[in-house]
């Protein structure tokens, strides 16, 4: 008897997980959907110590002390790839490109080239959010970007990072209302060792809104 | 990266709605023109001047329900040649010569300011097709985009005016047809300064005339500033080969310190 409930219950598991693995979202050609807009949960600033070098710590302490004075966001420059606003980001799919319109800071974008090329720097070997290419690992898209500036700060307290940034996320759909991205930050020049974290966003339940930071920022034109 | 803005002045200027001097206007003769949307240049001969060449031959790409998928790498749009200029009211046609006079000087666009629609920019644009949306990536002047939804038949109701205001496409045919309202004011049509008011309305019909080559017919409704619709008729061709780059105009504009008007 004893068994048989086991039986029955490892079937019903195993029917409960089959039927909601259904309900996430799919492409036609079977890959996960990542489609939607999506808003963090949680804090935007890095989570734990990152494993700085002595240099780079000491930046980071000069930005904190003077207040974030020379922040590139206050100048509506970009946030790059690794530092996120409170605000909304949409991602529009496609099986050659993913697309991430962001509402803040400067209401860009950012590609990612999902058809199977390698890094090309020579249009852009140092820019704001870098060289972005996405390859799937089952349900995983998983996104290789380098080819950044050292202008982008990682969070708002002003974690800097190097030109020799490299940046890999996996982006993954648990569930429907979920989306989360664990990224793993290389930087030789300022990290001794790679670092880990993970975000996890939800549906904003909203469409992006149009916001331009140099309408609103009464810091530029002056 | 931030580009020179004064080096496409003159390139900018051939985009047709801009300042008449800088424009080689194009002959009724001109046997490489036919004025009715497409530009017809036979084998051998050169585009006409101001248009981009004609990009690659063959069939029109499609998406899987068999509308024309518009996704691809296009440059920048160009105004066909002889086309009629818009008829302003009077506080429009001085406003505009204001500014013309002045070089341009207040231009929001040199002042990293979104350049609205439909202004074009002698820059690429990406178009992202998916069946619910068309979504215009712009690598300059200012490094946004522009979403069109295909998924709604009504606008929304806007209740703070909009630099791109709310698009909606619907298709008619082979055409794609795409319905903007809500704007404000702010930006300039060109660097001419060309003007508009809130009751700006505009329609532009894209149609992918073959793999590579795209034609786009704009209508320009504002009875605040032009007694009859102004209609406009551009080409863009596609990139192939080739990538956008990241143009970020807050980054060392150097720009706005040379516009400093009369």
């Amino acid at each position: 008897m004893r068994s048989i409930l086991l039986t029955l219950a490892c079937a019903a598991g195993s029917l409960f997980a089959q039927s909601s693995a259904q309900y996430l979202p799919q492409t036609p050609d079977g890959k996960a959907d990542l489609s939607g807009v999506w808003v963090i949960r949680g804090s935007t600033d890095l989570p734990g110590e990152l494993p700085y070098r002595p240099e780079a710590l000491e930046l980071w302490q000069e930005r904190k002390a003077n207040l974030s004075k020379d922040d590139p966001a206050a100048y509506c420059l970009p946030n790059g790839v690794v530092r996120v606003t409170s605000l909304p980001y949409k991602i529009v799919q496609t099986p050659q490109l993913a697309v991430v319109l962001s509402e803040g800071n400067t209401h860009s974008f950012r590609r990612i080239f999902l058809d199977g090329r390698a890094h090309n720097l020579d249009l852009e070997p140092n820019s704001w959010t870098g060289d972005s290419t996405g390859k799937w690992e089952g349900d995983a898209l998983v996104v290789d970007t380098i080819g950044f500036n050292d202008r982008t700060w990682l969070d708002d307290t002003g974690k800097p990072h190097s030109d020799a940034l490299h940046v890999v996320e996996r982006y993954r759909r648990p569930d429907p209302g979920h989306l989360d991205i664990q990224y793993t930050i290389e930087d030789p020049k300022f990290l001794t060792r790679p670092y880990t974290f993970t975000r996890t966003f939800v549906p904003a339940n909203r469409e992006i809104q149009e916001r331009f930071c140099t309408d609103q920022n009464r810091l530029v034109g002056k | 990266m931030k580009r020179n803005y004064l080096g496409w002045t003159v390139s900018l200027a051939a985009a047709g709605l801009m300042l008449p001097l800088a424009r080689t206007p194009a002959t009724a003769q001109d046997p490489q023109i036919q004025v009715t949307g497409k530009v017809i240049t036979p084998p051998g001969a050169v585009a006409p001047k101001g248009l981009p060449p004609a990009g690659p031959k063959g069939p029109v790409p499609r998406m899987p329900d068999g509308k024309p998928d518009f996704s691809g790498i296009w440059n920048g749009q160009r105004a066909l040649p002889n086309q009629e200029p818009p008829v302003m009211l009077p506080w429009a046609e001085k406003l505009t010569a204001e500014r013309t006079n002045n070089y341009s000087a207040d231009d929001p666009e040199a002042r990293c300011l979104p350049g609205g629609v439909p202004r074009a920019a002698p820059y690429h644009y990406q178009l992202v097709q998916t069946p619910k949306l068309l979504l215009m990536l712009v690598e300059g002047n200012i490094h946004t985009y522009r979403q069109m939804f295909l998924d709604r038949r009504e606008h929304l109701k806007i209740t703070e005016p909009l630099w791109y205001g709310d698009s909606i496409g619907s298709w008619d045919g082979e055409t794609l047809v795409v319905d903007t309202a809500g704007f404000n004011d702010k930006f300039w049509f060109d660097m001419a300064g060309h003007p508009h008011t809130t009751q700006l309305h505009v329609v532009e019909r894209y149609h992918r005339r073959d793999f590579g080559n795209l034609d786009i017919g704009i209508t320009i409704e504002d009875p605040g500033t032009y007694s009859k619709p102004w209609v406009i008729q551009r080409v863009s061709s596609l990139e192939t080969g080739i990538e956008m780059s990241e143009y970020v105009c807050n980054e060392n504009n150097s720009d706005v310190l040379h516009l400093v008007g009369k």
